[in-house]
């Protein structure tokens, strides 16, 4: 069966990663549609917005796409690109899967646990003023609607996925109004899910947890800025960004990307690890249904970090191409 | 130097109101949620509508007593507002974020 799948090569790196995805999925004989459209630094020198209408409605029309990274240009009056898409597609839930990979060093064994961070509101709305000419001030935006299904999206997972327990996380004791309205959706919607144990915790202290009891958590659950920095956290425990992968899924449409950067200054020189991205695919195969490719693709990228062929952020050295195809030699069938 | 220029007027509602383009030497500029445009052109048409903030503004340097005449008109209309937050150019920039 084929799939349609919108695909944004992404700036700096991203078009060499993307190919080497590309290459990883060929070889496992996914059939994929990939319908290119622009987003990103080439629509802006062509003066266009960063992210165009047409982009949009493209994906929003075929219901998945794929992103290679891309650049937030440095100025007045720019957006993140990666901020436009979550917030025009309404892609609520960003999920990072954070596990521990064979061959990638780290003090974190046996890590295994999924972040749920909302994608559309908090500070995130970014609804600011400079109240005098002397002070800022930022709105925070927390709803009960938005809370609700970040919230019941973490809980349906770990039903699905025969997930032990989903901790909310929050800084209630302090924000007692907005994280405290989260905190009480979290609870009230926890009812519902007996069979899975839960509990929340203090996004400061959630942290600390994190680097000494990571084997305790299976599902966390957060607003959008502590999502923003645990995720990261977590992407360090894990091995560092080049291997985090991110999903960003809406009602009706999903986009999945490398949660790293476009990287300008390795642009060009094959050096780049595609992990990110690719791991980013495989979940992008299993929302399509694609559960054989999937764990085809994840074990052979086992197998290649097991042999010890990683590129340089890794301490390998191992080109972008190169690692890609070590990868697609690895695949089965 | 500061100087006023306009008002967001954030609304008790859970749907997109319906406004005057035109009030005093205010124009609506755009209705968001959550900071992202559901009007005059929605950016997003899956987002349910919560607080909507409402951008009445004018190139032309407005009163205090014209900001307040425009939150009455509003009012005036059957629609309770819970914030609003007045806009201001420092030294002839927008000293205001966008919404998406």
């Amino acid at each position: 069966m084929s799939h349609k799948v919108c695909l944004i090569r992404g700036d700096g790196t991203g078009p060499e990663i993307v190919a080497a995805v590309e290459g990883v999925l060929r070889s496992a004989k996914v059939n994929i549609d990939w319908i290119e459209v622009e987003a990103g630094l080439k629509c802006v020198e062509a003066g266009k917005p960063i992210v165009p209408d047409e982009t949009i409605e493209k994906i929003r029309e075929i219901g998945v796409g794929l992103k290679g990274p891309m650049t937030t240009p440095i100025g007045k009056g720019s957006v993140s690109p990666n901020v436009t898409l979550r917030k025009k597609l309404d892609l609520f839930a960003c999920v990072r899967p954070v596990f521990s990979l064979p061959g990638v060093e780290t003090p974190f064994k046996n890590l295994d646990l999924v972040i749920f961070r909302e994608n559309t509101e908090d500070l995130y709305a970014q609804i600011e003023y400079m109240a005098t000419p002397t002070a800022a001030h930022s709105v925070k935006v927390i709803t009960e609607s938005g809370s609700e299904r970040i919230i019941r999206a973490a809980f349906d997972y770990a039903k699905k996925n025969s997930r032990k327990n989903v901790v909310g996380i929050h800084k209630a004791n302090i924000m007692k109004i907005a994280d405290g309205l989260f905190l009480r959706t979290f609870k009230r919607i926890a009812k519902e899910y007996p069979a899975i144990e839960n509990w929340d915790n203090i996004v400061d202290n959630q942290c600390m947890q994190l680097v000494t009891k990571w084997q305790a958590y299976d599902v966390l659950v957060t607003l959008n800025l502590y999502g923003d920095i645990i995720s990261d956290l977590a992407a360090g425990m894990m091995g560092g960004l080049g291997v985090a992968p991110g999903a960003n899924y809406g009602t009706d449409c999903a986009v999945f990307e490398a949660v790293h950067g476009s990287a300008p200054k390795y642009a060009g020189m094959n050096k780049v690890n595609p992990t990110a991205l690719l791991l980013s695919a495989t979940l992008m195969l299993d929302h399509l249904g694609e559960h054989d490719a999937k764990s085809n693709i994840e074990g052979a990228l086992k197998a290649t970090l097991q042999k010890g062929i990683k590129t340089y952020d890794l301490g390998g050295s191992a080109t972008t191409s190169g690692f890609a195809e070590a990868v697609a030699s690895e695949l089965k069938g | 130097m500061m100087t006023l220029h306009g008002v967001d007027i954030f609304l008790n509602l859970s749907e997109l109101p319906k406004l005057p383009d035109k009030l005093g030497p205010f124009d609506l500029i755009f209705i968001a949620s959550r900071g992202t445009r559901v009007y005059p052109v929605a950016a997003n048409t899956h987002a349910g509508i919560d607080w909507p903030q409402c951008r009445y503004f004018s190139d032309e340097t407005v009163t205090d007593v014209e900001i307040e005449q425009l939150v009455t008109q509003i009012t005036e209309l059957g629609l309770q507002w819970t914030k609003c937050q007045k806009l201001f150019k420092l030294d002839g920039e927008n000293a205001f974020s966008q919404p998406y």
